[in-house]
């Protein structure tokens, strides 16, 4: 303390005094003294050092000479490794690594160390004295630094160590020149300089990071003060002393990387005077490379400066104004006019022809900036990328809004067309451009984002257009040929109803549909087939009609080729050879070049169906369905360019997509299917029998409606299978919907069709077969005479003389018969025999009721059990066992009109023998049949007493 | 306006506004502990009158200050900011009180006043010589002239020219 208050009036130039000296002197002594009494208040060592944080370095520096204890603050090395950090050249992994093989070497090279150090000291300096000479520059301290330190390269870790007495020594050396002198004698001419390296050469070793920056700042901050206090840009030592623009450029950029270093009071001024010197330099040289461009000098004053301003910062100014001023940018017009894309003033054609060339044109300037681009920027400066953008934006961007604008104004199908052809004009003019050399690894991937962005004002107009205009034309088409057959409706009628050429026509279409379907069809991607539904309640009767899926989504299996999966078997080839020929629409209509196979066989089966379907015509039409069909196929083949951009676009054109195929099926299913279906359920519900006079001799009596039904069945089948074809070709083998999300609304929308359809064909059937046996009853009513059964009842007993079955019975199995043939071959298995059983149930419920309003007679009872075997026989070729018990049952039954009025008590024990009917009549009923024998009310007495007598005894 | 009462070293009252004393987190923390507006006065034994009335003063014109980003040392160099001119003027007063300052801004937390502090001792050591600087921080050289003389020349590189 007394120390310091004497040592404070010297002069500071004087050196300390020694502190013996002080006890000499009593006046300060006394001085001392009084301070003592109210001492000067000292600050703590923390705040001293945040003092220490706002001094500036020379400061700083001076503050470490004071004592101990600020020497061990301002040399603390993570202020200066920070100071590094600051500036971005201090890297952490070097750090660590130079620190550990110190370590590591430290302990060998300790002994030898101070030996070794006193060596180095000599050559390295004898060493920078040489190069120094040789380079013919002014030897400067951080000259020498410099060569030493490239000459210390390889000995790494004992000159590490030594580094910091070379510092030292390296200064002593110096200290004779003066430091203002070296200023003027530095010429930079070359990157040899070492000041204009300075900063790439800092090493990163922990305790050596003021070192380090020592040596950036003896390099750096003298022309750096002088630069932020200079007047104007003329004036910078900076700019006086290095010609070259390249040169000042490199040092401006130093410097600017050095002031993030500089953290003293008064920085934030500093920093923004350097910038606007960097930015006065910047723009001249701007000027300059603008120059060039004007004259076209490429190789010359561009290639320069281009480099001068990435010596800079990076160039970004140069890629800028290069962008910016390319006359394509400004001559638009001369690559082409949008407007010549219309064909006329008014009408809504387009020619794309000058669309095409206008990229032609322009993909050729491109690609010759491309050359130029290599010649003036060195290769690693991307401009290609910034170039193709504005391109993108401003030239593209510029053509094709109008155009599309316009044309959306005219018509929106042209429109559409429009803007896919516009899409694949764009890619391929970004693949015909040729990468300069500078361009990254990304490029095309960057090409296509630009393209992205070309479109992005575009896709959503167009997806929403996409999808309005496909809703519309599809219910414009459905209302049309709504309205047609309306129109036509008083024709059609009769002919509905009249049969001609019915029949041929029922064959002939059963044929050509056994052969599409037998052929090796297609290639349909299955949809999961379900495993046949045998656990189908067989012995059920009642309300069987829900369809099972494999009967929707397989084909319908042949009789005759049960084991025969027409799925199985899926070559292409085929399918285009053998389904193609007989196709009348698949040449004009579907011919999209990318899938001729899934479209020409949808077409082939089509065609076959179409051309036998007259009959179903009026309900509904396959063609129709087909046309939509190729509809969407057209909307999806354009919507789905976009599904190739990654990203939102990408994922909303899938949406949109999803939305087409929503649409189609809605249209399609619920409007024209669904109300197709809905007519003809009607008309079976209305079909009355009784009205029927035409077939009514005919051998062959067919319940129209039903048959029509059948085929309308299968048609709905078919558009469903179309559906599913469509479904996996054209969206889930486009990636355009995952098929396994079962809560994408597209799948959600096919189930629900599949279910419509399901649900009306289970209604149609059901109503069918009320129709047909309606038709049995009329058949039994009309044809059944009372004398079949009870001969004798007109008077002479002319017995039967051929004891074959009536006509009655004989008809009606013909007509049943007739219909479940029908089906047979155009219908899958399990619905076939849940038709037959039903039919079959609701037949034997028919024959019992029209038994029991017979009279039967024993004579007449051989007719009878001859007219039952009929129905059984038929049944029994069902091959349905359930059904043959029940047939069977009728058999015991009847017989108990063949027995002898005399036997009454055997007739009651048949009537009591429940087991002999298997349960299928109870007593209550066989009695109810008894008592439709002729002789019931001469024998009845006898039968009564012998039951419940015969029950009397038992009890 | 709640009103508080500071109690200097040298037993003076000092009666301010509660927001005003709260611009030191030392006293802010205290009356959180307290929980309401204590009657008694409130001791600061550290610092006397006149330097409470100094930092008062300060408080006062910075009462509406916005308070200072949590994250302290995310970026150091940019929170050196200049002095501000009320803040120059404030802070010409002598070296001691100066220090005075320092210390019971350090004392009752008041991290922006201790900033200007520092950043005042910090202009006003700028380029001063070693033995000024050890005057102004009052503090002893330890160093033989041998070793004083190694460190100059060690540091050579950093001295303006």
């Amino acid at each position: 303390m007394d120390n310091n208050q004497r040592f404070s009036d010297r002069p500071t130039s004087l050196p300390p005094p020694f502190p013996g000296q002080s006890r000499m002197s009593v006046p300060v002594s006394l001085h001392s003294t009084r301070l003592v009494v109210r001492p000067l208040p000292t600050l703590p060592v923390e705040i001293i050092a945040t003092i220490l944080d706002y001094v500036p370095v020379s400061t700083l520096m001076r503050c470490a000479r004071a004592s101990r204890k600020l020497k061990e603050m301002a040399y603390d090395d993570s202020r200066w490794v920070n100071k590094l950090v600051a500036m971005g050249v201090w890297n952490e992994g070097e750090a660590r690594r130079r620190f550990e093989d110190a370590l590591k070497k430290k302990r060998l090279a300790q002994a030898k160390l101070a030996e070794e150090e006193r060596k180095r000291r000599a050559a390295s300096i004898g060493a920078s004295v040489e190069t120094r000479k040789s380079i013919g520059m002014g030897d400067t301290l951080f000259d020498v630094n410099e060569q030493e330190a490239k000459a210390n390269g390889s000995a790494a870790a004992v000159a590490k160590l030594a580094e910091d007495a070379e510092l030292m020594s390296l200064n002593t050396q110096s200290e004779p020149r003066a430091p203002v002198d070296e200023k003027p004698k530095l010429v930079g001419v070359d990157t040899s300089d070492p000041t204009l390296t300075v900063l790439s050469d800092v090493r990163s070793a922990r305790g050596f990071a003021r070192q380090e920056y020592g040596r950036v700042y003896a390099a750096l901050w003298p022309y750096y003060i002088d630069l932020v206090s200079a007047r104007n840009h003329a004036d910078p030592v900076v700019f006086r002393r290095y010609r070259n623009p390249e040169d000042q450029a490199v040092m401006l950029r130093q410097l600017g990387v050095f002031s993030e270093s500089d953290s003293s009071l008064g920085w934030s001024e500093r920093s923004s005077r350097l910038n606007s010197m960097s930015s006065i330099f910047e723009n001249a040289v701007l000027r300059e490379f603008e120059g060039g461009y004007e004259e076209s000098d490429y190789d010359g004053r561009m290639k320069r400066y281009a480099n001068v301003l990435i010596l800079l910062n990076g160039g970004q100014g140069a890629v800028d104004l290069f962008v910016a001023k390319h006359y394509l940018m400004f001559e638009r017009e001369r690559l082409g006019n949008p407007m010549d894309c219309f064909t006329n003033l008014h009408s809504a054609d387009l020619s794309m022809e000058p669309a095409r060339q206008f990229f032609t044109l322009l993909s050729e300037a491109v690609n010759e900036q491309s050359s130029i681009i290599d010649r003036i920027f060195p290769p690693h400066i991307d401009v290609m990328i910034p170039f193709l953008e504005r391109i993108g934006e401003d030239v593209i961007g510029e053509y094709i809004s109008p155009l599309l604008e316009e044309s959306h104004d005219r018509d929106i199908e042209s429109y559409l067309k429009c803007v896919t052809d516009i899409y694949f004009s764009v890619v391929q003019f970004s693949k015909s451009i040729h990468p300069a050399k500078g361009s990254e690894k990304t490029f095309t991937e960057d090409i296509t984002k630009i393209v992205v962005r070309i479109f992005e004002p575009h896709y959503d107009t167009y997806l929403q257009e996409e999808l309005d205009h496909f809703r519309r034309l599809c219910e414009e088409e459905v209302e049309s040929w709504e309205k047609k057959i309306t129109d036509e409706y008083t024709a059609t009628e009769s002919f509905y109803l009249s049969n001609i050429n019915r029949q041929a026509d029922k064959i002939d279409f059963l044929a050509s549909f056994k052969k599409v379907i037998l052929m090796p069809v297609n290639a349909i991607p299955l949809p999961p087939m379900k495993p046949i539904n045998l656990a189908f309640p067989l012995p059920l009767p009642m309300n069987p009609f829900m369809r099972p899926k494999p009967a929707v989504t397989a084909p319908p299996s042949i009789s005759d080729a049960p084991t025969d999966n027409p799925y199985e078997i899926t070559p292409d080839t085929q399918i285009n050879g053998g389904a193609a020929p007989p196709t009348p629409i698949s040449d004009g209509q579907m011919t999209p070049q990318q899938q001729p196979a899934p479209t020409t066989e949808l077409a082939a089966k089509a065609a076959i169906l179409n051309t036998r379907m007259e009959g179903i015509r009026t309900l509904f039409s396959i063609e129709l369905a087909l046309d939509l069909v190729h509809k969407a196929k057209a909307a999806l083949e354009r919507a789905g360019c976009f599904v190739r951009f990654k990203g939102r676009i990408g994922e909303e054109a899938k949406e949109q997509c999803e939305q087409i195929f929503i649409c189609l099926i809605n249209i399609l299913g619920q409007r024209h299917v669904k109300s197709g279906f809905d007519k003809a359920v009607t008309h079976l519900s209305q079909y009355n029998p009784r009205e029927l006079s035409t077939a009514e001799e005919d051998e062959q009596v067919i319940v129209k409606p039903l048959v029509q039904f059948m085929e309308l069945v299968n048609v709905g089948d078919l558009i469903q299978q179309m559906l599913d074809v469509f479904y996996e070709q054209e969206l889930v083998a486009h990636k355009l919907t995952d098929k396994n999300d079962f809560l994408n609304p597209a799948i959600k929308e096919k189930k629900r069709f599949e279910q419509m359809l399901d649900e009306r064909v289970a209604a149609g059937l059901n109503t069918g077969i009320d129709v047909l046996i309606k038709e049995v009853d009329y058949v039994f009513a009309k044809t059944q005479k009372p004398t079949d059964y009870n001969p004798g009842i007109v008077g002479d007993q002319n017995l039967p003389t051929d004891l074959g079955p009536s006509e009655a019975a004989r008809k009606v199995v013909s007509l049943v018969a007739s219909h479940t043939k029908l089906l047979v071959g155009s219908t899958d298995k399990n619905v076939l025999d849940v038709f037959n059983q039903e039919v079959g149930m609701r037949m034997w419920s028919s024959i019992c009721k029209h038994l029991k309003i017979q009279r039967i007679s024993i004579d007449g009872a051989i007719v009878l059990i001859s007219d039952i075997n009929h129905y059984t026989q038929f049944i029994v070729k069902l091959r349905n066992s359930g059904l043959t018990q029940y047939y069977n049952a009728l058999r015991e039954l009847v017989q108990i009109y063949l027995i002898d009025p005399q036997h009454a008590k055997q007739m009651a024990a048949v009537i009591a023998d429940g087991t002999r009917f298997k349960g299928i009549f109870t007593v209550e009923e066989v009695y109810e049949f008894v008592t439709r024998r002729s002789d019931w009310y001469q024998i009845k007495k006898d039968v009564e007493k012998a039951m419940y007598g015969f029950g009397c005894s038992v009890m | 306006m709640s009103q508080i009462t500071l109690l200097s070293s040298d037993n003076v009252e000092l009666k301010v506004d509660k927001e005003v004393a709260e611009r030191s987190i030392l006293i802010k923390n205290m009356l959180e502990d307290v929980g309401e507006t204590p009657d008694q006065a409130i001791p600061i034994p550290n610092v006397n009158e006149g330097v409470l009335r100094k930092v008062i003063e300060w408080c006062e014109h910075h009462r509406n200050d916005p308070p200072p980003p949590a994250d302290e040392d995310s970026d150091s160099r940019k929170k050196s900011t200049d002095i501000e001119e009320w803040d120059q003027k404030f802070m010409q007063v002598d070296q001691e009180m100066l220090f005075e300052i320092i210390l019971a801004a350090n004392y009752l937390d008041i991290k922006p006043l201790l900033d200007v502090g520092c950043k005042t001792v910090a202009n006003m050591i700028k380029g001063k010589s070693p033995e000024e600087i050890r005057k102004t921080f009052n503090i002893q050289n330890d160093f033989t002239p041998e070793e004083e003389d190694q460190i100059r020349r060690e540091n050579e590189w950093a001295e303006d020219r």
